[in-house]
């Protein structure tokens, strides 16, 4: 019997094409948009994941207030064996610019020691990093983010070359692989020297010190954490005079934002498919109205209330699930666009075939069952007298 | 077959309350072939409703087949209309967008017939009224007097005991309109009971009793020959 219906539904749907194509076009932009958007969004999350994670996620950062100077310059070299700590290392961060084809440049200079390849997992394409006689004799030694060369040194031998630092004349000794943009801003623009000749040239280094730390695993990670605190808190006993956090912390709350800005959008582009669920329903009024001498003539003949209603309930749906399907390839055509456009890869998965074909038949039951309901009331007598 | 007991069919519009049907009694033994002839407005539609199970009484008892009709509800009506009665509609009532076998296939849809046995069924039965050449077309592409053997044919899909013809012939020239009720009168032969509503008594010739209302009562309930001497 329900072959009979979707025969039925079908044929009425096929000889409204028009019709039945506009009136899903609501449900179509409105699959599209939430399937794109959630793709767009768990791909975006899966990314930064996948980025956060290669700078290692047993990375703790730690950003201390200390105008007074109570902790030791030398505090985590007391406590690297008791907490765990395989490598450190402080940054003082600070800014200079660059005359490029006439416009300024922004570059980003850190002041760092030769561990802070280790702990930030830096790779290069070129040359060294760092090391440890660079640091301790403070030698004018700079490592290049990647897109530097290109910018500074055009058609030149970057490697032994001299970069001008607010003046000063440092030896580009290696270049870093490209690492993206996080939080921290573009890594591609940044410089890195020996963190001895930071400290002079920003004195003022800004009020926080800060430090990236590599535990000794990532499971002790907790620990390793704990002991920072518990001895920073000797020194500083304000708490918000130093802040602790880990690599995993900021993929967490990263997640969750990420998560929420994907709900956020899905539920203000699934506001379009209740909008095409009811133009579903007029058009469905319009077409029970259209057909009531049909819905006569199956009365009179021997239907049942319940098989009018659930024939018109699937027309409904068959128009949606339409809709559904057409969204479908729309944002799967839209996830190729994106994907060949931008660097951004953007993959549909089988939960979104799967949950745009769950909406498009809620839709269309939710948005059916009221013209199907008026179908199946309708008086045999009263519909088989309309013209 | 029939037993109509005291029936009355009372509507309200507005304030105005009609009787339509007004304490109607008779019987229809199986195998007659029935006219009701009336003027407009004297209940002969109404009648014909409850007849064919498409409207209730208001008072009164109808018994189809030993079934207690006024006791069912509007589900039970549509089995009942869909096994015991076959229809012919004076505007055909074909579904536009259906081929003639498809059409003749519906009420046996209804009932439950499996598809290869509806399409045999559906198929014979346009042989019988003559359109077996024309069992693929659409009721666009036929002649009014051929849209009305597709709805005999129809009105035969689920072999009901009674043929209900609303005015068969209304729509119909006079010489398609013979035709069309000389296969209603073959069908009696064959031993289907007939019942035809009309106005015309013209047509109302062609059954074997002629039942005549007024004002929603019975005038006159006699014999073909002695309703028209």
């Amino acid at each position: 019997m329900f072959k009979e219906y979707f025969a039925i539904a079908f044929r009425s749907v096929v000889a409204h094409k028009i019709r039945a194509l506009l009136t899903t076009l609501g449900v179509v932009i409105g699959v599209a948009s939430v399937i794109l958007l959630m793709s767009l969004g768990n791909s975006a999350r899966t990314e930064a994941a996948n980025q956060i994670r290669s700078i290692g996620s047993n990375l703790i950062y730690v950003s201390i207030s200390d105008r007074q100077g109570a902790l030791p310059r030398t505090w985590l070299d007391e406590i690297q064996d008791k907490a765990e700590i395989t490598a450190f290392s402080e940054m003082i961060s600070g800014q200079t610019s660059y005359l490029v084809d006439g416009s300024n440049v922004d570059v980003s200079i850190s002041g760092v020691n030769q561990y802070y390849g280790f702990v930030s997992s830096l790779d290069m394409t070129g040359g060294r990093f760092l090391n440890e006689f660079d640091v301790q004799h403070n030698l004018p030694a700079v490592v290049l983010g990647s897109k530097i060369p290109d910018l500074l040194f055009p058609n030149q031998e970057v490697l032994g070359n001299t970069l001008y630092i607010k003046g000063m004349p440092f030896t580009v000794v290696g270049i870093v692989e490209p690492r993206g943009t996080n939080f921290s801003g573009d890594n591609d623009m940044m410089i890195y020297i020996p963190i001895d000749f930071a400290r002079t040239m920003f004195p003022m280094g800004g009020r926080f010190k800060t430090y990236y730390i590599t535990a000794a695993s990532e499971e002790n990670i907790d620990l390793t954490m704990n002991r920072i605190t518990t001895y920073l808190q000797r020194y500083l006993p304000s708490s918000n005079q130093s802040r602790i956090f880990s690599q995993s912390q900021i993929l967490g709350v990263l997640d969750t934002l990420m998560a929420l800005l994907t709900t956020l959008l899905s539920g203000i582009a699934s506001i379009s498919l209740i909008v095409g669920g009811i133009g579903i329903m007029n058009i469905m009024l319009v077409t029970v109205r259209e057909r009531t001498r049909e819905i006569g003539i199956r009365k009179a003949l021997g239907a049942r209330r319940r098989q009018i209603l659930i024939q018109f309930l699937i027309e409904a749906v068959i128009i949606t699930t339409l809709g559904g399907i057409f969204g479908l390839i729309i944002s799967y055509i839209g996830a190729q666009l994106i994907t060949s456009i931008t660097d951004f890869n953007v993959v549909l998965g089988w939960d979104a075939v799967l949950l745009s074909l769950v909406f498009s038949i809620t839709i269309g039951v939710i948005f059916g069952i009221y013209p199907a309901m008026q179908a199946s009331k309708l008086e045999p007598v009263e519909a088989l007298r309309f013209e | 077959m029939i037993t109509i007991h005291d029936i009355t069919k009372r509507y309200e519009m507005g304030s105005n309350i009609v009787m339509a049907v007004d304490g109607i009694s008779l019987d229809i033994q199986e195998g007659e072939f029935v006219a009701i002839v009336g003027p407009s407005g004297s209940g002969k539609s109404t009648l014909m409703n409850i007849i064919g199970c498409l409207d209730v009484v208001t008072s009164g008892t109808y018994v189809l087949n030993k079934i207690p009709i006024q006791e069912y509800d509007q589900d039970e009506l549509a089995d009942i209309r869909n096994q015991q009665i076959g229809f012919i509609f004076q505007q055909f009532n074909l579904l536009p967008s259906f081929t003639a076998i498809e059409n003749v296939m519906m009420p046996m849809t209804y009932a439950k017939v499996t598809k290869k046995q509806r399409e045999i069924k559906a198929a014979e039965l346009l042989k019988l009224v003559g359109l077996e050449d024309r069992m693929d077309h659409k009721p666009t592409e036929l002649s009014g007097g051929q849209q009305q053997r597709v709805s005999i044919a129809r009105a035969l899909a689920n072999s009901p005991a009674i043929i209900l013809a609303d005015e068969p012939t209304g729509a119909l020239d006079s010489k398609t309109g013979k035709e069309v009720l000389s296969l209603l009168k073959k069908l009696n032969n064959d031993g289907k009971t007939v019942i035809v509503i009309t106005h015309d008594h013209e047509v109302a010739r062609f059954a074997n009793r002629v039942i005549t209302l007024k004002d929603g009562k019975v005038l006159t309930d006699l014999p073909m020959e002695e309703a028209y001497v």
